[in-house]
């Protein structure tokens, strides 16, 4: 049972849906008041801020932020819908996102679900552990009832933790109140405490990561992220997690509004290991692996395919990611060359090594052809239609997902007979390419997708190494962007080269820090960010680190303000 | 005559396929393969079943007729529902006990056994007999009176026999069937007239490929060094035109379990291999001479009545039948103690894990490889 007002409060996200960043006052200054400096890098000037959002929060967040809170034993659910893809993230689209009465519900029963597993008294032949004795701070005075004094305290403990900030005690007093009502008719202090902490779940000030903003007394006239805000956005960022009550208490201490308190707090987080999680949730939404979802393989042509198999591979390149970029400090280019992964039994199989039992490190023999993650399964699978490969959606993703750049949707009349139908005697997909980009409308596009993905057509579209596609040599030769190439080796290196790469990381990482996607006002920031990280050897902990230090991860810059509606106006712009 | 071979491949009709070498190859699909490494391929058995040549209708290989006495018709003719009173110890159990302790004499059911020309597995002892079969492809002498003895048994026979039937699925389940086929010193998997062959029980998963129906070459399996000893064999070997045969051995264990995955061995005298090898699959016969007694009572101990019942097989029967087709290993009487089998068996291509593990005793030990005496 919920409380009324908790039910209120929770309804106006379904009544209200999530609207979109709010426009906030205020110009930035460009002064450089918070240098942020790394290591050897250079400092990045600020130049502006990002603009206040309310966004909803994604299922990682969620996923992550309840096992901190609560252990990570809890079975969570996946209660939130698909983000919409925006600006090349899902996690820009959250600040878009409305929500159905539909995922509602979903929510509803994840909490409920939550709440019962926080205060369960555990059962041995379940093999279930009493949580209660441990996720509540304190023992009821007797269990049958209501005890306001450990209902308060778990209030005050817990809700500082999913609301982010310290709970007011006009809200912490509510909340109590609710327990103890709840308490006395279920006669069960637990039952009690479950609808508060089912309540807190479904609350909006959960929900949404709100960010509140204050003057800047550093700039007259502007806004900030206050301190509660700043904390959340870093956790967000780099733990994608709500914050812990350490950066809370750096938070409450006003110790992130300094230059050694905000560096210390963010290296702090950095050397943490849920920085892994954090990092994991950023290039699975840059990959844009949540297509792995929908994703399957005719099980005639691929059967060594498994839907383990694509789970796997996704894992293997979030695995390499994470080892190259964090464990070896790697120059996040080189992720497109090295031979170094980790298999698990199911991948052995397409990539035609061994394996042990569980995951192992491994690192492909130099005439493997296995070079960076383009070659892994995740990348070449997932880029392939169903039973053959598809040069041209490789192509598309490498220019999209890594480079930033954006590939027009094929015309609405444009005939694929070509390559659906093919004629028997083209037996490779280069020679059906050129038969189908024949036609100009198509070539336009193809011409910018098909030369880079076809050095990809040694593998097939499971992801198997071939030299030949029905018993035609394969030529793998193309061109990125003028720089030519004869094979995916060569691809890898032409992409490693390329003067967008990094700065598309840049724009993507920026984007999910800051919970939106970029606008002309993150221009300056994102370039001399990109500058900044080039210069760091292309280290993205070091990027990560600039991000999260730099003054506009911190302030606030205004929206145009929306232009006044008025009912003369309104005729007017009817006439017109 | 139009035939269905009883196991997947026969032998004599492998040497007929397209052979790889030791060079990658490209597979149908034009993905590379090359399982090969330092000289080796392993392979992991996936499947099984007895080598029994089998035709649509059996006329051919069963004249008499298919079996069709086994617990239910036996107790039912020996204790007709007469309004006789009688104990269980002297019905149930009397049935009971003559499966643990048969008497051959005793037994006077009808009990057909294969006949015809025709026959799957391996010339044992070099010699074309008058029992000795022809395989489908014209290889003569072939020892198989196993197949004569149990060929006409339902339970056997594909692919609704109930014990064929579970043949395969029990090979992939149970883990305790294993087997590991390991080649080393290989040059070329069509022709390399001395190879090494070691047999080992695998300790690990086979893994189903993306149809369910298949099990997907390039596993990995850990060698069970602890529990596994008495299983691992080495053997000396030819391949020629892509088959392996094995000179024989005098004896090896062969992973078998069967009912509920209880840890079993088919004890094989004289044994020998012959395999046709890819780079993803081996098929063929694990051949040689079985003691009589020790089968019997493994396929005692592995199925119970009621199972043995659904195949119609009289075990009672069965043990007559192969004591007087025994043809080897004859006692100080004279009296064959050993019956020649064949073993049809398939493979999957998987990586060894030949490190040892970290539980102790999980070690290597120098294992038999005594070659076959003169014993038949």
């Amino acid at each position: 049972m919920r409380s009324r007002s908790l039910c209120a409060r929770s309804l106006y996200v379904s009544v209200v849906g999530l609207a979109a960043g709010f426009g906030l006052a205020g110009c930035t200054d460009t002064s450089s008041h918070h240098v942020a400096k790394s290591p050897g890098v250079a400092a990045v000037a600020s130049y502006s801020g990002t603009p206040a959002r309310v966004r909803r929060m994604t299922q990682s967040e969620y996923t992550n932020t309840i096992s901190y809170v609560f252990g990570s034993d809890l079975t969570i659910g996946e209660p939130f819908a698909p983000l919409p893809r925006t600006d090349g993230l899902l996690a820009s689209g959250a600040s878009s996102a409305g929500m159905t009465a539909g995922e509602f519900q979903q929510l509803q029963r994840s909490a409920s679900a939550i709440a019962s597993q926080v205060v369960d008294k555990g059962n041995l032949g379940d093999r279930t552990s009493p949580r209660r004795d441990f996720l509540v701070p304190c023992k009821p005075q007797a269990v049958e009832g209501p005890d306001d004094a450990c209902a308060a305290k778990f209030i005050r403990q817990t809700g500082r933790l999913l609301f982010r900030h310290a709970l007011p005690d006009a809200m912490v007093t509510e909340l109590t109140n609710n327990a103890h009502k709840g308490a006395a008719d279920l006669k069960d202090f637990y039952a009690g405490l479950a609808t508060v902490i089912e309540g807190m779940l479904l609350d909006p000030g959960v929900l949404l990561i709100t960010d509140t903003t204050e003057a800047d007394p550093a700039r007259p006239g502007h806004l900030r992220l206050t301190s509660y805000a700043l904390a959340s956005r870093l956790s967000f960022f780099l733990w994608d997690a709500a914050p812990d009550d350490e950066l809370l208490k750096a938070a409450e201490s006003g110790a992130l509004y300094t230059k050694k308190g905000r560096t210390a707090a963010v290296d702090r987080m950095l050397a943490s290991p849920r920085l892994e999680a954090g990092v994991r949730a950023f290039f699975d939404d840059m990959f844009g692996f949540e297509e792995f979802a929908v994703t399957a393989k005719d099980p005639k042509t691929y059967p060594m395919i498994t839907g383990q198999t694509l789970l796997d591979s996704r894992e293997q390149t979030l695995r390499t990611v994470v080892d190259h970029l964090i464990t070896r400090h790697g120059d996040y280019r080189d992720l497109f060359l090295t031979r170094n992964t980790f298999i698990s039994p199911t991948l052995a199989p397409v990539y035609g090594v061994p394996s042990t039992t569980g995951w192992s490190a491994y690192e492909f023999p130099a005439d493997a052809h296995r070079a960076g993650i383009l070659s892994q399964i995740s990348f070449l699978a997932l880029h392939s239609h169903p039973a053959r490969s598809s040069a041209t959606k490789r192509g598309k993703a490498l220019r999209e997902l890594l480079l930033c750049q954006k590939v027009p949707p094929p015309p609405p009349n444009v005939d694929f007979s070509a390559v659906e139908n093919p004629d028997p005697t083209l037996r490779t997909a280069r020679e059906r390419l050129t038969r189908h980009s024949v036609n100009p409308v198509c070539a336009g596009c193809h011409k910018i997708t098909d030369p880079i993905g076809l050095a990809l057509e040694t593998f097939d579209g499971a992801g198997r190494y071939r030299e030949t596609e029905k018993g035609a040599k394969l030529d793998t030769s193309g061109s990125l962007d003028g720089k030519t190439f004869a094979s995916s080796e060569g691809l890898g290196q032409a992409l490693h080269d390329h003067p967008q790469l990094g700065s598309c990381l840049v724009r993507r990482l920026y984007s999910f820090g800051t919970g939106g996607p970029l606008s002309n006002s993150d221009t300056p920031a994102v370039e001399a960010l990109s500058a900044a990280f080039a210069k760091s050897g292309y280290r993205v902990p070091d990027l990560l680190r600039m991000i999260a230090l730099s003054d506009a991860f911190a302030e606030v810059v205004e929206m145009p303000p929306a232009p006044v509606k008025t009912a003369a106006a309104g005729l007017e712009q009817v006439a017109k | 005559m139009k035939h269905t071979s009883g196991i997947k491949a026969g032998i004599a009709a492998c040497a007929a396929g397209a052979v790889l070498g030791l060079s990658a190859a490209a597979s149908a699909d034009d993905a590379i393969v090359n399982n090969i490494r330092d000289r080796s391929i392993a392979y992991a058995v996936s499947g099984g079943h007895w080598g029994f040549y089998q035709t649509a209708d059996g006329k051919a290989e069963c004249p008499d007729g298919i079996n069709d006495v086994g617990p239910r018709e036996t107790f039912k003719a020996l204790f007709p529902d007469d309004g006789t009173k009688r104990s269980v110890v002297d019905t149930q159990l009397a049935r009971e006990a003559a499966i643990w302790s048969p008497e051959e004499r005793t037994y006077d059911f009808p009990y057909h056994y294969a006949g015809g020309k025709v026959g799957l597995g391996l010339n044992l002892d070099g010699k074309v007999g008058p029992n000795d079969f022809t395989t489908p492809d014209g290889e003569k002498g072939i020892d198989n009176q196993l197949f004569r003895a149990l060929g006409c048994l339902r339970w056997l026979r594909g692919p609704d026999g109930i014990g064929y039937h579970f043949s395969d699925i029990y090979m992939r389940e149970f883990n305790y069937n294993r087997g590991l086929i390991e080649l080393t010193n290989v040059d070329s998997l069509a022709d390399d007239p001395d190879v090494d062959v070691t047999i080992y029980r695998g300790r690990d998963d086979l893994m189903a490929d993306a149809t369910g129906a298949k099990i997907m070459p390039g596993g990995t399996q850990r060698i069970d060094y602890k529990f596994g000893q008495k299983f691992i064999t080495h053997l000396k070997g030819k391949i020629v035109a892509g088959v392996l045969t094995t000179e024989p051995v005098k004896e090896m264990y062969w992973p078998f379990a069967w009912f509920g995955g209880n840890p079993g061995a088919q004890h094989i005298l004289d044994m020998r291999l012959r395999l046709k090898l890819t780079q993803e699959q081996a098929n063929g016969f694990i051949a040689g001479y079985e003691n009589i007694e020790e089968w019997y009572y493994g396929l005692a101990r592995g199925r119970s009545t009621h199972h043995l019942a659904y195949g119609s097989v009289s075990a009672p029967g069965v043990y007559k039948a192969i004591h007087e087709l025994a043809d080897a290993y004859p006692d100080a009487s004279g009296k064959n103690t050993a019956i020649s089998m064949a073993w049809g068996t398939d493979l999957t291509q998987v990586f060894l894990q030949k490190k040892p593990q970290e539980v102790a005793g999980d070690v290597p030990v120098a294992s038999k490889t005594e070659r076959a005496g003169d014993r038949r």
